[in-house]
């Protein structure tokens, strides 16, 4: 399996045929017919069972959605037992045996990707894996996805061969394309790429903002990392407080007892 | 019952319990989906932001008078510490609890333990929460102890007492702010307002905040439901401790909004800003400025509606953060359903109920310094006999009471057992489609509408746009339902399209054309569709066959039951030339998978086109 695999999606070939849709549904065993989507919940088509789907926009533009495979994923970092995993070449999978249904995956994505089993008492979060488990055992030699692609409009390859395609595009047909690589810099990078004649801010959560360029993990990790220091100066503050203000409390009472006995011997 | 006030009081508990225990049962044979209003958009809801969010915060009474009496020797409340600590037990306990049924998959909650991820705020907050509940119960087996013949093991543990204590400050400390740590890695979601990367430190300050206050409302409402005097000297300096705890947190959150140049978002009047204000005003400013003023301080009444004003404040900032402010983000509103409310309530009011088995048996208040050593010396004389059952356990009365409680137990649980909902399919608004002729069924009723296919398809982009509606493989992989384009009825691209009906009848004094005279102008008395639309509106005939399905055509069944008979018609036709028009062969390629699946699945169909 290659390092790094990366898919590059170009909004300007997609004609919207699913295809994608339907070999992530074979290669993955999921149910043609899903349950529909749960109310409350944004209509772009991603279910539990249903990894990638095609969003319909304006005047004939199809957005492929999709797991991102982030390179420094939230979801991963946010796992409290680990259960979300980076694997060494990219990919980012999933281990049911160690989930414990928290779904802080869930909010912790910028794109909103992991989906839920709502509907079943013993509930996975599911999401595309990248075909991890087929790749790795050489059994394909790109995502289920890619290869079913009819026009090429989502390829697959290394990141940094996907990102020089993606600029070589933008530099060929500048008047086409908005001249950004969608996941080169946003959330720290992502694995699925993006170059597309709209804005596609809209894959992402924050009222249609950019994302901003920096990693999600350090966010967090820049406080927890001073956790066994909170733990051990709160410690100290808190013991000495303690034996600073219990000696003062025995002083005073030395002080009362000797002003005490003091008067007493001069009464006597 | 000598005090009706309590047996009320308990008798409302037991039901809250006994609801929460059926809603209990649904959850966890038939899922969250059932149980709760969640969706993958709004993954987090009341049992994270009121049950996890706001019950830890709630519980943090134990560790502040834990240090306010035993670290800085303020022994005016010493009364308060016990009661404190008991509560911060139970309620770490019901966030346990509420956890469990927050989880997917509660039987895996121990995975915390041997598989770590020390980059997970989560994990943190488990690991602290863990040992938190451990050293509380520690804090708490004096009290139990205290009035039974166990003296020495009581001596034990009043030793070991100040280190826990300490001990329980430190993981205080830390899984209170790391419960704000957990939103920090969602800037694109929290609402700006609520975003900082102070909201550890801001967590953690309105914690003490929410504890103080928090030993204010239970210390009066335990007083009034026992008909106590209330302990008005502690109170008013609770309440003064309050006000400055208050005035710090407020002096930090302001500074935040202005080190983060957002002030001005609070007066821009949408929404969730006027939220934020409310938020600030219940939790923070009137009880900040009210308690400051001496007058508050002396007025029961004043203290146990201020301090009552304060925690709903804070459990609101909870709630905003870890949910309600993200709406902000997703745009897809969330509201609870019963059953959470029901299963939160529930778990509070088994807590208040394990709360007043504990404090109507066992030494917890009132526990003034003096009375402590009194009773020491006095236990000390003459210490207990060996007799749990007659003096502990039970109590005097019980067996009375114990049938009542009992019965509205079960009648509440009855009630949640039939009230729950039940795993049913969510139905989509049918829209029924009809094969052979243009015309479809709205809904379950004899309701029909003309359909132009031409027309659609002409609007959505010519012969080529087939795909939009005839998907290859849409959600649901059979079709487009019609509700996917047609999902509000005032939007221009409704069925009824009510604007261009009001340009067609020449603008607003059309109205009553339609509406009549009635006013207000409602939908329900207006005109039906058939009243003009008569030629339109078809019902079924021996021609027009209504498919009773709320799918459009998916692709394959378009070309197959639309296309093929044509084609198998055409080849019909000697003049044409082209025998091979009706064969799969003509479209798949011969000996190709899809004609090989498609022969075993109708091979009726198949031996048909053959023949022709």
């Amino acid at each position: 399996m290659i390092e790094n695999p990366c898919i590059l999606t170009d909004v300007t070939k997609c004609i919207g045929c699913e295809q994608c849709v339907v070999a992530c549904k074979k290669i993955n065993d999921l149910p043609a017919n899903g349950a529909p989507p749960r109310p409350g919940s944004t209509p772009d088509g991603l279910s539990a069972d249903r990894w990638t789907t095609v969003i319909r926009k304006p005047d004939n533009h199809f957005v492929r959605k999709q797991c991102r495979h982030c390179l420094e994923p939230a979801c991963v970092s946010v796992c409290p037992v680990g259960a979300m995993q980076k694997t060494p070449e990219g990919p980012v999978i999933y281990d049911k045996k160690i989930c414990l249904g928290c779904r802080y995956c869930m909010m912790a994505c910028p794109y909103g990707i992991p989906h839920y089993e709502w509907d079943s008492p013993n509930p996975s979060v599911r999401k595309c894996i990248l075909c991890y488990p087929s790749l790795k055992a050489g059994k394909i030699d790109k995502p289920a996805c890619v290869a079913a692609c009819p026009t090429q409009a989502t390829i697959f390859g290394t990141r940094d061969e996907m990102l020089a395609e993606a600029r070589k595009r933008l530099r060929a047909e500048p008047s086409k394309y908005v001249q950004k690589v969608w996941g080169e810099n946003q959330v720290g990078g992502t694995s699925v790429l993006y170059v597309s004649d709209i804005s596609l801010d809209f894959l992402a959560w924050g009222d249609g903002r950019e994302l901003s360029d920096k990693p999600l993990p350090p966010l967090t990790w820049a406080v927890l990392k001073a956790v066994p220091f909170e733990f051990v100066g709160m410690g100290v503050i808190m013991g000495s407080l303690y034996w600073i203000i219990e000696r003062r409390r025995k002083l005073m009472d030395e002080k009362a007892a000797a002003c005490t006995s003091g008067e007493d011997n001069h009464g006597q | 019952m000598d005090n009706r006030r309590l047996f009320l009081f308990k008798g409302l508990m037991w039901i809250l319990a006994g609801l929460a225990a059926a809603v209990a049962i649904v959850r966890f044979s038939l899922g969250l989906g059932v149980s709760t209003a969640l969706s993958d958009t709004t993954p987090w809801g009341l049992w994270i932001g009121f049950d996890v969010m706001g019950g830890v915060a709630l519980a943090a009474g134990g560790f502040v008078m834990a240090a306010v009496v035993h670290i800085f020797h303020r022994d005016r409340y010493h009364a308060a510490a016990r009661p404190a600590i008991l509560t911060a037990f139970l309620g770490y306990g019901a966030v346990a609890v509420g956890l469990l049924f927050d989880l997917g998959l509660p039987w895996n909650i121990w995975h915390a333990t041997i598989y770590w991820n020390i980059h997970s705020a989560l994990f943190e907050v488990a690991w602290c929460v863990m040992l938190y509940l451990t050293v509380l119960a520690l804090e708490v087996t004096p009290t139990i102890l205290e009035r039974t013949p166990f003296q020495k093991t009581y001596r034990f543990f009043v030793k070991l007492a100040l280190p826990i204590m300490i001990l329980g400050i430190m993981l205080s400390t830390l899984h209170q702010s790391s419960l704000g740590t957990m939103l920090l890695i969602m800037p694109f979601r929290v609402h700006p307002l609520w975003y900082s990367h102070l909201l550890p430190e801001l967590f953690f300050v309105s914690a003490i905040c929410l504890g103080i206050v928090m030993v204010m409302v239970e210390s009066t409402v335990t007083s009034w439901l026992y008909r106590r005097e209330p302990e008005m000297e502690m109170l008013a300096g609770l309440a003064r401790l309050a006000s400055i705890a208050l005035a710090c947190y407020f002096v930090m959150k302001m500074g935040d909004l202005l080190r983060q140049g957002k002030l001005a978002m609070v007066f821009d009047g949408s929404w969730l800003a006027n939220l934020f204000i409310a938020e600030m005003l219940l939790s923070t400013v009137i009880p900040m400025v009210l308690l400051a003023l001496p007058a508050v301080r002396r007025s029961f009444t004043g203290m146990w509606s201020l301090a009552c004003c304060s925690v709903l404040g804070f459990v609101l900032d909870r709630i905003n953060a870890s949910g309600l402010s993200q709406v902000w983000a997703t745009r897809r509103f969330y509201f609870p359903a019963w059953t959470e409310f029901a299963i939160s309530l529930g778990i509070v009011a088994a807590c208040v109920l394990v709360f007043f088995f504990i404090q109507e048996r066992f030494p917890v208040d009132p526990h003034g310094l003096a009375q402590v050593e009194a009773e020491r010396k006095a236990l000390e004389a003459a210490p207990p006999a060996f007799a749990p059952f007659a003096q502990v356990w039970l109590g005097e009365g019980w067996r009375k009471a114990a049938k009542v409680y009992s019965f509205l137990f079960v009648l509440a649980l009855a009630f949640g057992l039939t009230a729950a909902p039940k795993a049913e399919p969510v139905v989509n608004t049918r829209a029924v489609r009809a094969v052979g002729a243009s015309i479809l069924q709205i809904g379950p009723g004899p309701r029909y509408v003309y359909f132009d296919h031409k027309k659609h398809q002409d609007e959505a982009g010519g012969s080529k746009s087939c795909a939009l509606c005839h998907h290859l493989h849409q959600k649901g992989d059979v079709g487009t339902p019609c509700v996917v384009c047609h999902e509000n009825m005032f939007l221009r691209t409704s069925i009824f399209n009510h604007e261009a009906h009001v340009a067609d009848l020449h603008g607003n004094a059309s109205c009553v054309q339609c509406h009549g005279k009635s006013e207000p102008i409602r939908v329900a008395p207006a005109k039906k569709c058939s009243q003009c639309h008569d030629k339109d509106m078809m019902a079924a005939n021996p021609v027009v066959k209504v498919f009773d399905s709320k799918w459009a055509p998916s692709y394959k069944d378009a070309m197959h039951k639309m296309c093929i008979p044509c084609h198998v018609e055409k080849a019909k036709d000697a003049a044409l030339k082209l025998p091979n028009l009706g064969r799969c062969g003509a479209c798949h390629d011969s000996g190709t998978q899809a004609e090989k699946a498609y022969t075993a699945e109708f091979p009726e169909k198949t031996a048909a086109g053959e023949r022709s």
